[in-house]
């Protein structure tokens, strides 16, 4: 990844907020964009990077992203999914770059009166974003299986990459 | 964002994921005006073998917003037409399906 300054990626509206990131994902942060006294119930998903796929071991996730279009997605989702549950807030944010085991790759929060319609927007909202966001994964398996790009969607085992890490991290 | 900005009478292609594995690109510059419904043939011939292997499963879009090639091709004449400065992208298949069906199993979800 160059050492160049993180580009913003990020958009706000009124009780939305959707980013894109090359940190680590911050827990409170997000929690603290959706907290409302009008809603009593927050519903917090968390993505987290597993240490295997298909019982091969994985050592880390990368992420590339189209990131302008992404960004549009992601509103899209988040305008649709508040407005169908009648949300407080919503907040999504994903995680781009390397994302070793273990750590976030994805945070959504949404909050509202009740909890039954921030369960139910949660699934709703993340749901979307695994099918439509721009956003595409790298998993490294390490010795000679080497990287695979996952375009998981089809349910298959993707395509060997071969000197392409250097591209991960995608648009900047 | 720093896109890539094309030189004059050009416009920009954007390779991802599977684009980029097989071109080692992340952008390309193509001459303009191009018609939409000639960009596969163009890419194509400078990287044989990518129409089958990442283009005919990917998704297109020009200046952030999704075109359908096959319905371009159709219109013949009338089709849509790139222009210079144009941002135009291949849209693999995105990468986090949550659960889906293979050979008639549902795999686990693969990040969470």
């Amino acid at each position: 990844m160059a050492a160049e300054p993180s580009p913003v990626m990020c958009i706000e509206e009124e009780n939305l907020f959707v980013q894109l990131t090359h940190d680590r994902l911050d827990i409170p942060s997000i929690m603290a964009r959706v907290k409302s006294p009008k809603a009593g119930a927050v519903v917090l998903f968390a993505g987290t990077t597993r240490d295997s796929f298909a019982d091969k071991p994985v050592v880390h996730l990368a992420y590339s992203a189209y990131a302008p279009l992404a960004l549009r997605t992601m509103q899209s989702i988040a305008r649709d999914v508040k407005g169908k549950h009648s949300l407080t807030a919503i907040a999504m944010v994903h995680r781009l770059g390397v994302c070793p085991v273990g750590e976030e790759s994805i945070l959504i929060a949404v909050s509202s009166p009740h909890r039954l319609a921030a369960w139910r927007a949660g699934e709703q909202a993340l749901e979307e974003c695994k099918e439509r966001v721009e956003v595409w994964k790298l998993e490294e398996f390490g010795g000679s299986e080497g990287a695979v790009w996952r375009a998981n969607r089809d349910g298959q085992a993707g395509a060997r990459v071969e000197d392409t890490m250097g591209d991960v991290g995608g648009q900047r | 964002m720093s896109t890539p900005k094309a030189p004059t009478g050009h416009f920009t292609l954007l390779y991802f994921a599977s684009a980029t594995s097989f071109t080692r690109k992340q952008h390309d510059f193509f001459a303009a005006p191009l018609p939409l419904a000639k960009l596969y043939e163009a890419v194509e011939e400078k990287y044989p073998g990518i129409k089958a292997k990442v283009l005919e499963s990917s998704a297109l879009t020009v200046n952030l917003d999704y075109v359908d090639v096959e319905e371009e091709v159709q219109k013949g004449d009338k089709g849509l037409v790139i222009q210079a400065g144009d941002e135009v992208a291949i849209i693999p298949p995105v990468s986090s399906g949550y659960e889906h069906l293979y050979h008639g199993q549902t795999l686990q979800p693969d990040t969470c």
